[in-house]
């Protein structure tokens, strides 16, 4: 039987005592993608992942990897390989011991020689067979594992926060580079991280976790347009939320009024439920347009005050305080030309699209 | 200003340690040397240096049967001892819930004193011993077995138990620090429990071992209440002739010519074996 599905989860749990770490899992990753499982610490990703690898026993329901069942299969003998959060370098070997660790005993020497020297070429450690495992820097172990997992040709590599020991700038680098070892292989890669940004950039798709639940499967740009509640709209990027009333619908098209902003024509998020007449929405700070003068072409500009200004470099991020909402509005506005144009106390104007809009739905009672 | 520079601060400072170490350890080192090469004559002592103590010490077949004898006995209790300590000591570390109680109930032994504890052993493997009657009892031998006590085996088995906490500390420290990470990614690469216990789990500990294996080594060789109480003459080993030579014979040189072969020996197959067992584990991969 193929689906396509190289894992398939369904209905899997994990109890600890009374504790749920993991509850109601289902899931089908396709071969050859790339899938991140996102959440805050503690939500439970990390018991998923190693319920696949099999250092853990789900309580209920079944993990499917490439159609079989993996229930009593344990660690050794499933198609899997993990890169550790810690790399697990083995201390005692040397860097080609360490690559060539699983396949000892399975293959002829001739055979292993070449091919730990064609894992380590793939991560850019060509020739360092003989370094020692105390001599590595952080990036170096990080390949390194990355090299004895892959040498094993698994059909699904497991990744546990493979990048959160790295610094920022190496953390980027090898953000592409893992991209391009996946796409190259085209090996399904299953990536644990709570680092949305990580998340949002490798992959193909995001399985977003709180509380032992995976609350939403999608593609990185759904997921930032069409979040399907507020929990996940806020985790993945920023984002203002703020109460609305639903006025009318058309197809769909909604027809809000939000607060300040005034009445406003909306997308209907197929993700959430808007039926009742209380409902919320989210706008992405950098959707939103900021000026000194009423700007024009806006269906919606509300008056308000600069709270706060913070500088990232890269973009500036404005907080303004507006009648009719508790919370000042984030606004954030690409750096062009190098000048932050406004400051604390000043008077703005701010201008939205109804497109920019993203419907949350009515609150579940 | 008594201490006005660094090096008079330091050198006040460990002075204490150096008067120790040079007073009790260097000291008497140096007398046991210089008696090894100096000659008894009756009640005199001949200081001419001589190398004659050595020539007679190699030359009598039975300073070489007592020195092998315990050297194999030392190598007996080191290797039971160990074989017996990994197995509890890789419980407490690895699967025991409550560890401090364990490591606490490993150190009762030590509350009573070693004499105690080698007459405890005496009762136990007597001729009417607790282990002869236990057997007679239970209808398993119609008389006492007699091969218990006074022997080597009694000597092997007594020390053993006397030095299993100083084989288990050292390995427990050692199965202690193993990250638990990578015992993971040796079962994710494939390994059977038992493959990543020889690969991983092993190799790792050999400084524990090594360290466990000298501690009970050294002393073993140059004991001498446990083969006294308990060894027979059978179970006489090279301390029990030292001992002869400071007491009864009243030969001191030849003592001395003895003790200083008994720690050559010593460290040598000391040395033998800790650059052995280190290439060993290099060598498992």
């Amino acid at each position: 039987m193929t689906t396509g599905n190289i894992i398939e989860l369904r209905g899997v749990e994990k109890r600890y005592g009374t504790f749920l770490a993991a509850s109601g899992i289902n899931l089908d990753l396709k071969e050859g993608e790339f899938f991140s499982l996102l959440g805050p610490s503690g939500c439970g990703k990390t018991t998923v992942l190693r319920m696949i690898a099999g250092f853990q026993e789900p309580t209920k329901g079944t993990v499917l990897i490439d159609g079989q069942d993996m229930e009593g299969v344990p660690a050794n003998n499933r198609p899997t390989n993990m890169v550790f959060q810690s790399y697990a370098i083995f201390p005692h070997l040397n860097v080609g011991n360490n690559v060539a660790y699983g396949l000892r005993g399975k293959a002829p020497k001739a055979e292993i020689d070449q091919r730990v020297a064609e894992a380590l070429d793939m991560v850019e450690l060509g020739g360092l067979q003989d370094r020692g495992a105390s001599e590595l820097s952080g990036g170096q172990r990080q390949r390194v594992a990355l090299a004895r997992a892959l040498i094993m040709r698994p059909k699904v590599l497991l990744l546990d926060e493979p990048l959160s020991a790295l610094d920022k700038k190496l953390r980027e680098q090898m953000q592409f580079e893992m991209r391009n070892l996946q796409q190259s292989l085209g090996i399904t890669f299953v990536m644990v991280t709570h680092d949305q940004y990580e998340a949002m950039t490798m992959s193909d798709r995001i399985g977003v976790m709180f509380n032992g639940r995976l609350k939403q499967v999608d593609t990185p740009t759904t997921l930032y347009a069409r979040p399907c509640d507020q929990q996940v709209a806020s985790f993945i990027g920023e984002m203002n939320i703020l109460p609305a009333q639903l006025l009318g619908e058309t197809g769909d098209m909604l027809s809000i009024d939000a607060a300040a902003f005034g009445r406003i024509e909306i997308e209907r998020n197929p993700n959430v439920v808007t039926s009742a007449k209380d409902m919320n929405i989210g706008i992405r700070p950098e959707q939103l347009e900021i000026a000194a003068q009423r700007p024009e072409d806006y269906p919606s500009t509300v008056q308000g005050t600069v709270s706060n200004v913070a500088f990232y470099g890269e973009n500036i991020h404005y907080h303004i305080q507006v009648a009719g909402t508790e919370k000042p509005i984030s606004v954030s506005v690409p750096n062009y030309f190098h000048t932050v144009d406004f400051q604390r106390g000043d008077a703005v104007w701010l201008g939205l699209q109804g497109a920019s809009v993203i419907d949350l739905g009515t609150d579940k009672k | 200003m008594i201490f006005r520079s660094e090096a008079s601060r330091g050198y006040t400072l460990s002075a204490p340690a150096t008067a120790y170490v040079g007073f009790l350890v260097a000291a008497p080192l140096l007398i046991l040397i210089a008696y090894s090469f100096w000659t008894q004559t009756y009640v005199t002592l001949d200081k001419t240096p001589t190398l004659k103590n050595y020539r007679d010490a190699f030359a009598d077949p039975l300073v070489r049967h007592l020195m092998l004898r315990s050297v194999w006995i030392a190598g007996a209790v080191t290797i039971a001892t160990v074989a017996l300590a990994y197995p509890i000591a890789y419980f407490i570390a690895m699967k025991a819930r409550k560890k401090t109680i364990w490591l606490l109930l490993i150190t009762i032994p030590f509350w009573s004193s070693y004499l105690l504890r080698v007459f405890a052993w005496k009762l136990i493997l007597g001729f009417n011993g607790v282990m002869n009657s236990a057997l007679l009892m239970l209808g398993l031998i119609d008389e006492p077995l007699d091969f218990l006590l006074y022997n080597e085996f009694a000597v092997v088995l007594t020390l053993a138990h006397a030095w299993a906490p100083f084989a288990i500390l050292p390995i427990y420290v050692s199965l202690q620090k193993i990250d638990p990470s990578l015992l993971e990614a040796a079962t994710d690469l494939g390994n059977s429990p038992l493959q990543r216990f020889m690969r991983v789990t092993l190799p790792l500990t050999i400084p524990g071992i090594i360290a466990a294996c000298l501690i009970i080594f050294i002393p073993t060789v140059g004991d001498y209440v446990t083969p006294a109480l308990v060894g027979g003459s059978d179970g006489k080993m090279i301390a029990n002739l030292i001992q002869v030579q400071f007491g009864a014979a009243n030969n001191w040189p030849l003592g001395a010519t003895l003790s200083m072969i008994a720690m050559l020996s010593v460290g040598f197959v000391a040395i033998v074996f800790v650059i052995t067992a280190t290439r060993l584990g290099r060598r498992i991969r």
